[in-house]
């Protein structure tokens, strides 16, 4: 049985801007609880993939304001750190690694995270993930996202999150490109990944992903701030009247 | 622990006698110490003829005008005839401590250990080796030490040894064509197959008598071998200048694939030639893998003489501090519809220089030949360099020539990638490094693939030297 005990993920008054100077979040404060889903929604350059990539301690930006896990300030700790103690980020173009194969990385990822398993009962686990996502096992073997499809790349995302069980796991757009049955495949794994305990964070600007996934809470960003925050009935009124129309 | 067992004379291994292990040359060279060293090994006057006029070429011959300096390279300051059990650095307590750490991160079990670290003379293979042996008996291959072959083979070695490296044909192919001791001898016969790698890691004395190794190996019409020389872990030697010559003979419809992997100590100037005359849809694979020495100079090359002849290099080079990695290939088309393809990856890091220095050549005559060169250059950080000295020569209208070069540094979105999975950013910088030689590092035999990860591993986090 999953530990059904939730976490909390929170930001206060956080102030994020490029290694460059340029301020794209500007005093957010937000806080997301591991037993419910959340969409984080808003317009193109809002700052929605900032805010995941200043959740996992990306280098390329510099924040300020307090970062909390489960009440801890994770502010100053680096990526990795972070990653140990349980967020994860579900890029929205991940990078290939021409020579690292996944199941390297994810067994790599997988002991860095949890500690020794045997390479027979990680490859059962890692196989049993795989299938439900309909990957073929063919690309396990292969350089990460070198050369995948839109869609692989995506499910190979969702892959990683649910084999390494993060507290909070954040998707960045992984509805963009995909078909109507891919999308399904997607929106099971994470329906999955929330049964075993894991907070969900969908970053994404359509509700197409979102009815298939029981969403709880959604934030919507604008410019850089948190202009609403509501239930799913938000989700159906932006898709009728759009951001302007708030 | 200063005694050694020492194998008897009739040891199948081909060590010599026990006067023979007591024997040490003076210090430099001269035609008095070329003469000696023929002496002592009772060798047939040919050779001992073939020592003394390489001897005065080598005399006659000036250094390289190209390359790495060489300037601090003083030949008098060398032993040229050491023994075994003068080059072993004789206990265990005395290897220098990082080779000692290294050997226990890269997990090489206490025997290997002390057999790669010259200690022990003594090697568990033996059993292996001689099993090996006898499979190849039957077939009718031979494999042998060089000085064992010159003395039981005289004819077949006479009619070949210094016809594919003349001792003219550089300073230190004449060097080693007047010093030369130890190294394989390899014949396989018309049509046969070896199916397993041939070791020179098998032969107990590999690692001890590397300083003018000679090779020599001829695959007869339609045969196939697979040589594989040095190891991934560091050999700590004492002596500091290796200079090694192997010339490899494919005949007609023949392949051979030569591996080696080296990790000398970073006081070692490792000077090698290697070449291979590649007659009629015949097939060179030279994999050359190179991670120790202070300098290296190697450019495995192929002469392709014969129609549809081909031949392969590809190589991986790592140099970290202090270390300068000049590796490349040669490649000559002489005969119409020949394919040479070369293959570079390099890495280097904390002020290591690697360089790519090849020479792709197509005489005039040489139809249809087709040519593919891949340089690829990892730069870790900005202390150290990567250069590239491509040279085409093309004297034939009809042929076809590609050429690649990239540089690259490891990519804060990769580490970004990496880190974000919970992997510490050393692992991370490994993990992205491993990937980048990967293609090569599958051609290796699978021993010296993980050996090889787990040390460039090593490096990278900086834990070793």
């Amino acid at each position: 049985m999953p530990d059904m005990k939730s976490s909390t993920l929170s930001i206060s008054k956080l102030t994020a801007k490029t290694i460059k100077g340029k301020e794209i979040l500007h005093d957010v404060s937000l806080l997301f609880d591991s037993s419910k889903v959340y969409a984080v929604m808003g317009p193109n350059g809002s700052g929605k993939s900032t805010l995941a990539y200043v959740f996992m301690g990306s280098p390329e930006y510099k924040a300020e304001g307090k970062i909390q896990l489960d009440g801890k300030n994770i502010h100053d700790l680096s990526t990795d750190a972070r990653a140990r103690l349980g967020i994860f980020l579900s890029y929205q173009s991940p990078v290939a690694i021409p020579g690292v194969t996944v199941v390297n990385l994810l067994r790599t990822a997988y002991q860095a995270v949890h500690g020794a398993m045997s390479i027979r009962l990680f490859m059962t686990m890692l196989r049993k993930h795989a299938k439900e996502l309909r990957i073929d096992k063919m690309l396990l073997e292969r350089s990460i996202h070198d050369g995948f499809s839109g869609g692989e790349k995506k499910k190979i995302e969702l892959l990683q999150a649910l084999v390494l069980k993060p507290k909070f796991a954040i998707f960045d757009e992984i509805d963009t490109g995909l078909d109507v049955d891919a999308l399904k495949v997607v929106a099971y794994g994470i329906n999955k990944l929330k049964k075993a305990g894991t907070g969900v964070i969908m970053i994404t600007h359509y509700k197409r992903l979102l009815s298939y996934i029981p969403v709880d809470v959604v934030y919507v960003l604008a410019q850089g701030r948190v202009v609403k925050t509501g239930d799913r009935k938000l989700v159906l009124r932006i898709e009728q009247k759009g951001y302007v129309g708030l | 622990m200063d005694t050694l067992s020492l194998p008897s004379p009739s040891y199948a291994f081909g060590f010599h006698s026990a006067d023979v292990h007591a024997y040490k040359s003076k210090k430099g060279l001269s035609q008095a110490i070329v003469e000696d060293i023929a002496f002592q090994k009772q060798e047939p006057s040919w050779m001992r003829m073939f020592r003394l006029r390489s001897f005065d070429v080598f005399m006659k011959k000036s250094m390289p005008g190209w390359g790495p300096s060489l300037s601090k390279l003083t030949f008098n300051d060398f032993y040229y005839y050491l023994k075994p059990i003068e080059s072993q650095a004789a206990t265990w307590e005395k290897l220098p401590k990082d080779i000692k750490e290294t050997y226990d991160k890269i997990g090489i079990p206490e025997m290997e250990k002390k057999f790669l670290s010259g200690v022990s003379a003594q090697y568990e293979s033996e059993v292996v080796y001689k099993s090996v042996q006898k499979t190849l008996t039957k077939k009718g291959v031979i494999f042998l030490d060089m000085d064992s072959a010159v003395h039981k083979y005289p004819e077949l070695v006479r009619k070949y040894f210094g016809t594919v490296i003349p001792p003219g044909d550089n300073k230190f192919a004449a060097l080693n064509s007047s010093v030369w001791s130890g190294g394989s001898f390899i014949y396989v016969p018309k049509g046969v197959k070896v199916e397993l790698p041939l070791q020179a890691y098998f032969r107990i004395n590999a690692a001890h008598m590397g300083q003018f190794e000679r090779t020599l190996i001829i695959a007869d019409e339609g045969s196939f071998v697979h040589y594989a020389e040095g190891c991934t872990a560091p050999i700590y030697s004492t002596d500091s200048l290796h200079s090694a010559v192997v010339e490899v003979i494919v005949k007609k419809g023949a392949r051979v694939r030569y591996t080696t992997v080296q990790n000398w100590s970073t006081n070692v100037y490792n000077l090698v030639t290697k070449r291979a005359w590649v007659e009629e849809e015949g097939t060179m694979e030279w994999v050359d893998g190179n991670l120790g020495s202070k300098l290296t100079m190697k450019y495995p090359s192929m002469y392709l003489v014969g129609r549809k002849a081909r031949g392969q290099v590809l190589s991986i080079a790592y140099a970290g501090a202090g270390q300068i990695q000049d590796a490349g290939a040669k490649a000559v088309h002489v005969a119409s519809e020949t394919t040479s393809e070369i293959i570079s990856k390099s890495i280097c890091r904390s002020g290591g220089r690697t360089s790519y220095r090849g020479l792709v050549k197509m005489l005039h005559g040489a139809k249809d030949a087709k040519s593919r060169v891949v340089c690829d250059a990892l730069i870790i950080d900005d202390l150290s360099r990567s250069d590239t000295y491509p040279t085409m020569d093309i004297q034939e209208n009809s042929g076809s020539m590609e050429h690649e070069a990239t540089v690259s540094k490891i990519s804060d979105e990769q580490l970004l990638y990496l880190t974000s999975r919970g992997i510490r950013g050393g692992e991370a910088q490994s993990m992205i490094a491993n990937g980048f030689i990967e293609p090569i590092v599958k051609e290796l035999p699978l021993e010296y693939a993980v050996e090889l990860n787990r040390l460039i591993g090593l490096q990278m986090q900086g834990s070793v030297g």
